[in-house]
């Protein structure tokens, strides 16, 4: 479990944290085509308390973000923070415990759920003791990650590492304030925070959750594995630094657009509107980093499926962050709030942002990990393909039922009646729901072709030991 | 050469595509020509559609009644989405253009006019859906014309534009960007627009 | 051209770039929480707005179990149509004593934030057993289980209202002695029933909008 060499980057942890990312992958998506399927036919839950949409949804989310998303942002954190600091892991023993305590965390925290035990702040529904588990955990995967940049010996710490790092020091700050409570029970507790203050809390955490885990985490990724594929530097280091500090300052704020025309002071909510508009600023500067260093690279597309994954993803970065502001304007938020328009919002970055730029790492990282090319480009690119067209038939579906329930809730006729009855609004989403069910499928299929791929990948083989190269004295640190 | 490429263009792109895309690789065509003898034919479809379908069938939700809006208020919304449309489609060249560079392309804007419309015409085509006056029916017919049209996009940006399949793809790609957030723009200013008073009643 | 040289500083110091993320990462917390936390009004209740009985409590915390709040919102916002679907609009001073909050954030659903004393108890009873009695289009799920089990099942009243004290809720101490006497007999499904039915009612009836 442990190399003995001081030579050698400490890799096993990465493959394993790659391989439990893609279990919840799975899972949690699976979790999310059963759940689509109850909005369309309720009675399959057979009258189950655990197959019941309300105890289901959260074990989606948190399958999804805990499972998935951080499973893979450890991983590729681990692996990439060695590499642009040329020293193995620092705590090594404990970065493996950050990866088998998250994993407990998450299906325990998940069957909690199924018992619920839910606070109902969203993304933060574990209760207490979840709360606090996470929190040490987290202050290890801190404590791995500044250590082993603490230790380095490049002088300089890469860009991807100041998004690593954001992501690791604001999560903390957001999960502890939120989640402050007082127990009752071994297994609930009441929010320190109440009505419309605790709305206040909850959202800022709620958004920067998105901001700084899906979002910074990833550009991580982004600014690690992208000049990897590519083989060439970031585009411009210039805009980096001026996008990340612009990125870390501003999403923060951006909080309060879940709370238009909501019992919030006027005030908060202008400010989450003006912020979350500059906002799209930075996030189009990384964009165009993004594209414009893979463009330079174009003859890789021949060979290599995975940077297919990576271009993609930057143009579904750049409409969510760009459909997010523009929800956020107060006459747009009027009509997409409480809508199925947020879910298509959330699922054009959960799937064309983050599940593909993971795709795309993960296709990169596991043969080279294990020493090998990839079992199937064929299937690689077949994935791709429906990557693509699960992520867009279920943007279509979601802004179709989205547009049309809100509209349809606030349209009046002349005389200032309700021109339709919720009962009806509702029956009519069920096809929209079929076509979310179909693109759901897809994307899930396409993803069971990844996990296929890899697994056949890395059959009978060992990781393989990296010796950490000598470094140049030019980047080098005096020690 | 003049009417020869645009009849072809109207025509042969929906069976031979790449034959089409082979051939428009080596023209020049004016953009007035491309805009006012052969997309302009495409750009009226939808509007014409939407309005026949809205103003004789109604919009239905449901079981429901349908919902017939007043016929001043239908000329004016067929008449904005014509000028979107023609927006949308010379943007969308203009910025072809402009990208074509990073990608190594050097095409004429005719070309890069001509091909966008290409692009278009299965979606102009499938507008037909708009007699029906369902969204549902109407999204049911959108995703096979969008399947096909991204498909004549990433097919003829490389042969159209005389570069390699990789940055053609790339280039694809990119415009696909743009028009995830054109498509996604053209919501929310509708939106705006409707919240604002200029459209049809709400109760904001 | 020195602020790239100041970010090279930054760039080669693992305590500087710790400390510039926690410095520029708390000030929009710190200016938007801060204020709101200290602001009185939001923690004043509405003219009716009460702390909840014990048998409400439980039903609250059964609803937040079972994830009701996920298709559910409980937060009518002040717009024409809105206010004509639901009733009037909410108000901070409404939930004061929600711990936590639970406006929702998707309605597949209707709001439920005025949904007390629009249905007899009996209606809500059949509905949460099967919804589809009384909604034939419904996509609800059925709650079956909640005929079954014990009010008292659903968490130690007494505990809970004690809690609650600490966090600045006035229940006496008649109040929480009684409680657990008050879930005797009762189902979680009597007690998820007193809790919509109560749901709303905080505002002076003076108020229309």
């Amino acid at each position: 479990m442990s190399e003995e060499s001081t030579n050698i980057y400490h890799d096993k942890v990465v493959i394993r944290l790659i391989q439990f990312s893609i279990i919840w992958a799975l899972a949690a998506m699976a979790a999310g085509v059963y759940l689509s399927a109850e909005l369309i036919w309720p009675t399959i839950d057979l009258g189950q308390f655990w197959l019941s949409f309300g105890r289901l949804r959260p074990l989606h989310t948190n399958g999804i973000v805990f499972g998935f998303g951080v499973s893979a942002l450890m991983a590729t954190a681990f692996y990439s923070v060695q590499r642009t600091s040329h020293v193995q892991l620092f705590a090594p023993k404990l970065a493996w415990i950050c990866c088998y305590a998250w994993q407990l965390i998450v299906l325990t925290g998940g069957l909690s759920l199924l018992a619920g035990l839910n606070t109902s702040k969203e993304y933060a529904e574990l209760e207490w003791p979840w709360d606090i588990a996470i929190t040490i955990i987290w202050v290890c995967f801190a404590i791995v990650f500044f250590g082993t940049i603490a230790t380095r010996k490049i002088k300089q710490i890469y860009i991807s590492n100041w998004f690593y790092g954001a992501l690791i020091i604001v999560i903390a700050m957001l999960h502890i304030v939120n989640n402050l409570a007082l127990p009752v029970s071994m297994t609930k507790s009441y929010s320190l925070y109440a009505g419309a203050q605790d709305a206040v809390v909850q959202w800022w955490y709620g958004h920067n959750a998105v901001g700084f885990l899906l979002t910074g985490g990833f550009l991580g990724m982004m600014y690690y594995f992208l000049p990897k594929q590519a083989e060439r530097p970031i585009w411009s280091y210039r805009l980096s630094v001026v996008a990340f500090w612009a990125f870390t300052y501003s999403y923060i704020w951006a909080g309060p657009h879940h709370l238009h025309y909501n019992a919030i002071p006027e005030w908060v909510q202008s400010l989450g509107m003006v912020m979350s508009v500059i906002l799209l600023a930075p996030s189009w500067a990384t964009m165009i980093n993004g594209i414009m260093t893979v463009s330079t690279a174009w003859e890789k597309l021949k060979t290599d499926p995975a940077l297919k994954f990576i271009v993609l993803s930057l143009a579904f970065y750049g409409l969510a962050t760009f459909e997010g502001p523009m929800m956020a304007f107060p006459s747009v938020n009027v009509v997409s709030h409480f809508t199925d328009w947020t879910i298509g919002h959330v699922h054009s970055g959960a799937l064309g942002w983050n599940a593909m730029i993971t795709y795309g790492t993960f296709y990169f990282l596991v043969p080279r990990l294990v020493g090998a090319d990839l079992y199937s480009v064929r299937l690689a690119n077949m994935h791709f393909w429906m990557a693509l067209a699960g992520t867009m038939l279920y943007i279509m579906a979601m802004w179709g039922a989205g547009v049309s329930q809100g509209l349809l809730w606030l349209s009046v006729d002349e005389i200032g009646e309700l021109s339709f009855g919720f009962r009806d609004i509702m029956a009519s989403m069920a096809p929209f729901y079929g076509l979310r069910l179909i693109a759901g499928l897809i994307f899930l299929g396409g993803t069971a072709l990844m996990a296929f791929n890899l697994f056949m990948t890395v059959r009978g083989r060992e990781v393989v030991k990296v010796k950490i190269p000598a470094v140049d004295p030019a980047y080098g640190v005096a020690s | 050469m003049s009417t020869q490429v645009y009849s072809f263009l109207l025509f042969k792109s929906l069976y031979q595509p790449a034959a089409t895309f082979e051939t428009l690789s080596k023209a020049n065509p004016s953009p007035f020509a491309i805009l006012f003898r052969y997309s302009i034919w495409l750009l009226v479809l939808p509007p014409l559609f939407a309005f026949i379908g809205a103003s004789n069938f109604g919009w239905r939700l449901g079981a429901d009644e349908p919902l017939v809006l007043a016929r001043e208020s239908l000329i004016l919304v067929s008449l904005g989405y014509f000028w979107v449309l023609v927006v949308g489609l010379l943007t969308t060249a203009i910025i072809s253009e402009w990208m074509a560079d990073t990608y190594g392309a050097d095409a004429p804007f005719g070309r890069h006019l001509a091909l966008i419309t290409i692009v278009g015409e299965p979606l102009a085509i499938a507008s037909a859906a708009h007699l029906y006056p369902s969204v549902f029916v109407n999204i049911l017919v959108i995703i096979p014309s969008l399947i096909w049209a991204m498909y004549l996009l990433y097919k003829g940006i490389p042969i159209a534009l005389d570069i390699p399949p990789e940055r053609g793809m790339l280039m694809a790609s990119s415009l696909v960007g743009w028009l995830l957030v054109a498509a996604v723009s053209l919501l929310g200013l509708s939106m705006m627009l409707w919240t604002l008073g200029v459209g049809p009643l709400l109760g904001v | 051209m020195s602020g790239l040289s100041l970010h090279k500083r930054i760039e080669e110091n693992t305590g500087l770039l710790i400390f510039g993320i926690l410095l520029v990462s708390s000030i929009g917390g710190l200016v938007q929480i801060l204020p709101v936390l200290n602001q009185e009004s939001l923690e004043t209740a509405a003219a009716n707005t009460r702390v909840y009985s014990a048998v409400e409590l439980t039903g609250r915390d059964i609803y937040m179990r079972e994830g009701c709040h996920v298709c559910h919102s409980q937060q009518i916002r002040p717009l024409v149509a809105e206010v004509e679907r639901y009733g009037p609009y909410s108000r901070a001073g409404e939930f004061v004593y929600d711990r936590p909050f639970m406006w929702g954030s998707k309605r597949t659903g209707p709001d439920l934030h005025r949904v007390g004393g629009k249905f007899s108890d009996d209606w809500h009873r059949i509905h949460l057993i099967d919804p589809r009695e009384v909604v034939s289009e419904s996509i609800m799920p059925a709650y079956p289980w909640l005929v079954s089990r014990d009010a008292s099942q659903a968490g130690n009243i007494t505990a809970k209202m004690r809690g609650l004290r600490t966090l600045g809720h006035p229940y006496s101490d008649e109040e929480i002695e009684a409680a657990a006497g008050q879930l005797q007999g009762l189902k979680e499904i009597d007690a998820l029933i007193a809790y919509l039915q109560m749901l709303g009612t905080g505002l002076s009836e003076e108020i229309t909008l």
